[in-house]
């Protein structure tokens, strides 16, 4: 459990000073309803086809896990180096701690409005609190990763989503609406 | 078929009708004469894959003159339901009580059909009972690939990785996660094969170009070509997440397929004939076949020595077969006369008005 442990901590860390960074930025900036859609456009691209390269990176370093079931833990390690994994962990924790969805965008119109930039992390803070429950019970799962079919789903499941990104963050960057209605 | 209320009651209807209650019974009747399942299961829902597209289609094009569907629908909630994105609404509606796909849970009218509620009822009813059975027995999307399946005599490519049997749960888990995140049903919008046959969003920007191109491709490869290639199901075997999803009911089915290790010397002969590849060296081994198992019972019907049979949950392998497939047959038969025949019966009677 404690390599588990380590990568979501280190995620969630990372996500975390993804939340304080974004909500530091839009009360220091105080323009995040007026922040011009271009811009806005181009760094939600960019942090999108960045979440779909370390998504790639991460699916194909995976291919070296060894799916024993023996008690080892440093056997299941995403990726070919031990200390990689949590580097990685933290890469996807604050891509996706930056990344622009609507309610996220909305949290931080709210940041900005409030009257100092400790009241702004501290709304942050609790924000990433309530979206970080759900990763909790994962620390736990370290039983079924030694599970070779569940690194392959795994694998595939990281390649699909991360092609939706990075058609997503391509359309973005070339100037076009992510979602065209 | 002949009274259902509202139907269509000229002469081309009915003369629809009588054909396929025709087609239905002989078909039933020869898998009791013969003693066997899979060729004439297979005629039947490659009928139901060939003639879906035609009524459908016609539908279509006469309620709005176009296979692509405007966004006004959409917005109304006149989207109409297939039993496809079932796994991606359970999350959201879980979690916020919210339907992401843009139809209606009751009739709707337009090309809304019976709405989500129906469906999902029937879909639930019928799946408790014949579990994965459904994919060989109700979806009205398998027989095209099917069909192309059984057009060469022999495989092109015969050696296929077996990890890509794990495809449709990465897929499976890859739009629930999606269509979660995004509040949209991930895998209509982006990857069904057989939106090339059916409906899409019609495309008005490049965005819309790219996912129609999506559907295009990926029919074209794993409906078309690479079931002539290599003989199987490769869209339900390697990509379908609904088929996913199913695999999890036949946990619950009481209905499967097992083998009699006293009668098995291992020839590899069903595995070669198993459309969807459940059938492994080790699954063999143990006596039963893989979760992903849709009940076709090609398995059964090649095996030399009777020893892929019909199975009960609860008792002995082996133990009175044919009664086993009898039960099984009396459940999916009458559900594949409700469900695929009124599709036969409808694409039948498009084809004759449009001759007539």
């Amino acid at each position: 459990m404690r390599p588990h442990v380590r990568y979501l901590s280190a995620f969630l860390g990372a996500r975390l000073l993804g939340y304080l960074l974004f909500g530091a930025v839009a009360w220091e900036l105080g323009k995040l309803a007026s922040l011009l859609p271009g811009p806005r456009l181009m760094l939600m691209g960019a942090v999108d086809v960045s979440l779909a390269c370390v998504l790639l990176w991460y699916a194909y370093s995976a291919r070296q896990i060894c799916g024993h079931s023996c008690g080892d833990s440093k056997l299941v390690e995403i990726g070919a180096k031990k200390n990689s994994g949590a580097v990685g962990a933290a890469a996807l924790g604050l891509l996706t701690g930056l990344s622009l969805c609507p309610p996220f965008v909305a949290a931080g119109i709210r940041a900005s409005q409030l009257g100092s930039v400790v009241a702004a992390l501290l709304f942050f803070a609790c924000f990433f609190v309530g979206t970080s429950i759900w990763f909790v019970p994962l620390a736990g799962m370290g039983c079924i990763v030694r599970n070779q079919a569940v690194i392959t789903v795994a694998r595939m499941a990281m390649v699909l989503i991360a092609v939706y990104y990075l058609l997503m963050g391509a359309g973005l960057l070339l100037g076009r609406k992510a979602n065209g209605y | 078929m002949f009274f259902h209320p509202g139907a269509n009651t000229d002469l081309a209807s009915r003369l629809a009708g009588a054909i396929t209650a025709i087609f239905m019974i002989a078909m039933f009747f020869t898998m009791m004469r013969t003693g066997t399942t899979y060729r004439w299961r297979r005629w039947f829902f490659v009928s139901v894959g060939l003639l879906f597209p035609i009524g459908f289609i016609h539908n279509v094009m006469v309620m709005r003159g176009s296979m692509g569907i405007p966004i006004e629908e959409m917005i109304a909630g006149r989207t109409p339901f297939c039993f496809m994105p079932i796994p991606l609404l359970i999350l959201p509606a879980a979690l916020t009580r919210t339907v992401v796909f843009p139809g209606s849970i009751v009739p709707g009218g337009g090309m809304s059909g019976h709405g989500i509620a129906e469906m999902v009822g029937l879909w639930l009813a019928i799946t408790l009972v014949v579990g994965k059975g459904w994919c060989s027995y109700a979806c009205f999307f398998g027989g095209i690939e099917e069909g192309m399946a059984a057009i060469p005599k022999r495989p092109k490519i015969r050696k296929l990785d077996p990890r890509w049997r794990y495809g449709p749960w990465a897929v499976l888990l890859a739009m629930v996660l999606l269509s979660l995140a995004l509040f949209e049903p991930a895998y209509c919008n982006w990857l069904c094969p057989f939106k090339a046959v059916s409906e899409y969003v019609a495309a008005r920007n490049t965005v819309g170009l790219i996912q129609n191109g999506i559907f295009i491709v990926l029919f074209g490869a794993l409906v078309i070509v690479l079931p002539l290639l290599t003989k199987k199901r490769t869209q339900c075997s390697w990509f379908c997440p609904f088929g996913a999803f199913q695999s999890i009911f036949n946990k619950i089915s009481i209905f499967e397929v097992k083998i009699d290790q006293t009668r098995c010397k291992p020839c590899v002969l069903c595995q070669n004939a198993c459309p969807n590849l459940s059938l492994s060296k080790e699954s063999v081994a143990k006596g039963e076949a893989l979760m992903s198992c849709m009940k076709c019972g090609a398995c059964v019907d090649v095996c030399p020595r009777q020893a892929v049979v019909w199975h009960i949950k609860g008792t002995e392998v082996a133990w009175k077969p044919e009664r086993a497939r009898l039960l099984f047959l009396y459940g999916a038969w009458a559900m594949a006369v409700m469900f695929g025949g009124s599709i036969i019966a409808q694409g039948i009677s498009t084809i004759l008005h449009y001759f007539a």
